[in-house]
């Protein structure tokens, strides 16, 4: 049943898209200028209000896809929606579709370019002609929903990944957007950093912005997520909602990724009889809170 | 087999400089007060008609810079042995020059002797102080924000803040090349090493190329239409600052009548 949602969204079933959808990629193609393939026919949605992870090997086109979200790449053929709405490529159409969709990319590096972190983060909201007032306001506010409140006059040369990382997605939060796309922003991260940045998605989550991530670790899609989009080859392979992953073993193998291992484990407790088989839990410590209440 | 690594021991020039300036006494003062300073120990260095007086000049600004500001005296030398190397050099190519003829070579000296090499001197190490009291003790950011206070042209702005940033991206860029030629023998010998220097300049063209295009990429998402608008620090103290700064310079103006 859910394998057929998946296959919804790789076909022309278009009109079966959810109304409350913000972003939808409809047989999106594009082609790089040296001849390398970026997207084959992608088609995606993106509900309102979610939690999403872009699964997908590297080169699978995520990033691709992440750049046609901002309007930074136009498609060679197919149709990018936002708001049900295809994307206006007019200056003032990208303007807007800017300032509602924030991109963070993987490098902060290659986002950060202003000497110090208020200025960098001012960057946006200036750009969006908002008063000098107003802009330190949302500067503010945008560090304290990354916890770098302390940072504010920082030189960004001094700052470690991690806070770099944080800092990006403060100048793309500085922004109000109502979806925020960041591309793989755990990859580089410690444990400790990974739990730290969790807690502010989760945090922004809880505002109402939708959120939408590249990673490559399917056990912390399964645990975050609540809707999961497989990419191979430049095409969005399959799409369901995350408590479902167990049912699409097939399409995980297609795209080269192995089952969480907390379904396994799941499996071989329930088969033992140790967990009840209509416990489904995402991640260790809800499995231990489900075993623990067992045993009481 | 012992491979070399000299350089980056020590924190490279502008990091030194940006150490000072972040790290000073004077740090949070109006950058206008201390560009007001800078530029009347400027103009009196060169305005002095002896090279007592520029010299003069050059020492109090030093001390100022040293007592006043709290730059550690080791880190103003460091930062002032670069252009001082260079002014030595201008100074002896002024003395004198070097003539190659008939298989003999011949020195002609000035014919005016060390005097106006004297002046020269002594005028570039007043204007060096005045400069260097203005760097050390003012970050870059201030420093932006002032010329835009004072309307320099926007480009002239703008690729000054890419340059500084640029500066430590491609610093770190060229380390960790380096590193890695490093790690691989890539220095061991004079013929190694400058073929991994030939090898690093070729990536580091391709980087910056490709660092360039990701930036522009990212000013866009963040609607970035070409130009760069800033926010306008705000200095609590500006007035006092500037009363200092006005004292200041009256001292230096002061000491240049008085050394005539």
């Amino acid at each position: 049943m859910r394998r057929m949602d998946a296959q919804n969204e790789n076909g022309s079933a278009v009109a079966s898209c959810p109304k409350d959808a913000l972003l939808e990629f409809e047989n999106v193609s594009f082609t790089y200028p040296d001849g390398q393939p970026g997207l084959d026919g992608c088609s995606l949605t993106i509900r309102e209000g979610s939690r999403n992870a872009l699964i997908g090997a590297n080169g699978a086109g995520k990033t691709t896809l992440f750049l046609h979200a901002n309007g930074l790449f136009r498609p060679r053929a197919g149709t990018v929606r936002y708001s049900g709405q295809p994307i206006d490529y007019s200056r003032a159409g990208l303007r807007r579709l800017r300032s509602e969709v924030g991109l963070v990319f993987q490098n902060p590096d290659q986002q950060l370019f202003s000497a110090n972190v208020r200025e960098d983060i001012s960057f946006g909201p200036l750009n969006l002609g908002l008063d000098q007032e107003t802009v330190c306001e949302r500067v503010d506010a945008a560090l304290e929903a990354v916890r770098m409140s302390g940072f504010a006059d920082r030189l960004a040369h001094t700052l470690s990944f991690g806070q770099k990382k944080r800092v990006c997605i403060a100048g793309v939060l500085a922004m109000r957007p109502r979806l925020l796309i960041l591309d793989e922003p755990m990859a580089g991260l410690d444990h400790a950093m990974r739990k730290d940045l969790l807690s502010v998605f989760d945090r922004l989550y809880g505002q109402g912005i939708t959120l939408l991530l590249a990673t490559h670790d399917i056990d912390f899609a399964f645990r975050w997520a609540d809707r999961i989009h497989l990419m191979a080859a430049g095409r969005c392979i399959a799409a369901f909602d995350a408590e479902n992953l167990a049912d699409n073993a097939e399409a995980l193998k297609e795209a080269a990724l192995p089952l969480p291992d907390i379904i396994g484990l799941r499996r071989h407790l329930v088969e033992t009889r140790a967990l009840d088989g209509s416990r489904a839990p995402r991640s260790v410590s809800e499995l231990l809170d489900f075993l623990t209440q067992r045993s009481i | 087999m012992k491979t070399r690594c000299l350089a980056w021991k020590r924190p490279e020039h502008a990091v030194l400089i940006d150490l000072c300036a972040y790290s000073n006494r004077w740090r949070a003062a109006d950058p206008a007060a201390k560009g007001l300073f800078a530029l009347s120990g400027l103009v009196s260095a060169f305005v002095a008609g002896n090279p007592l007086a520029a010299a003069g000049i050059g020492v109090v600004v030093s001390g100022i810079t040293v007592w006043g500001a709290g730059i550690p005296f080791s880190r103003f030398f460091r930062a002032s042995l670069a252009p001082l190397c260079f002014f030595l050099l201008g100074a002896l190519s002024l003395a004198c020059s070097i003539d190659y003829r008939a298989g003999e070579f011949s020195v002609a000296w000035l014919p005016g002797g060390w005097t106006p090499v004297g002046r020269l001197a002594a005028r570039s190490c007043g204007a060096l102080a005045s400069l260097l009291f203005f760097a050390l003790t003012t970050p870059m950011t201030d420093q932006i924000a002032l010329f835009r206070r004072l309307k320099l042209p926007e480009t002239l702005i703008e690729i000054m803040v890419l340059c500084y940033r640029m500066l430590f991206v491609f610093s770190e860029t060229l380390r960790d090349i380096h590193t890695a030629q490093n790690s691989r023998l890539g220095y061991a010998s004079p013929s190694l090493a400058l073929r991994s220097a030939g090898s690093l300049a070729a990536v580091l063209v391709v980087q910056v190329w490709q660092r360039a295009r990701a930036l522009h990429l990212s000013a866009l998402s963040r609607n970035g239409d070409g130009a760069f608008h800033f926010l306008n620090p705000v200095f609590a103290n500006g007035r006092r600052d500037m009363v200092f700064a006005l004292a200041g310079s009256a001292l230096l103006f002061a000491l240049l009548a008085g050394m005539r």
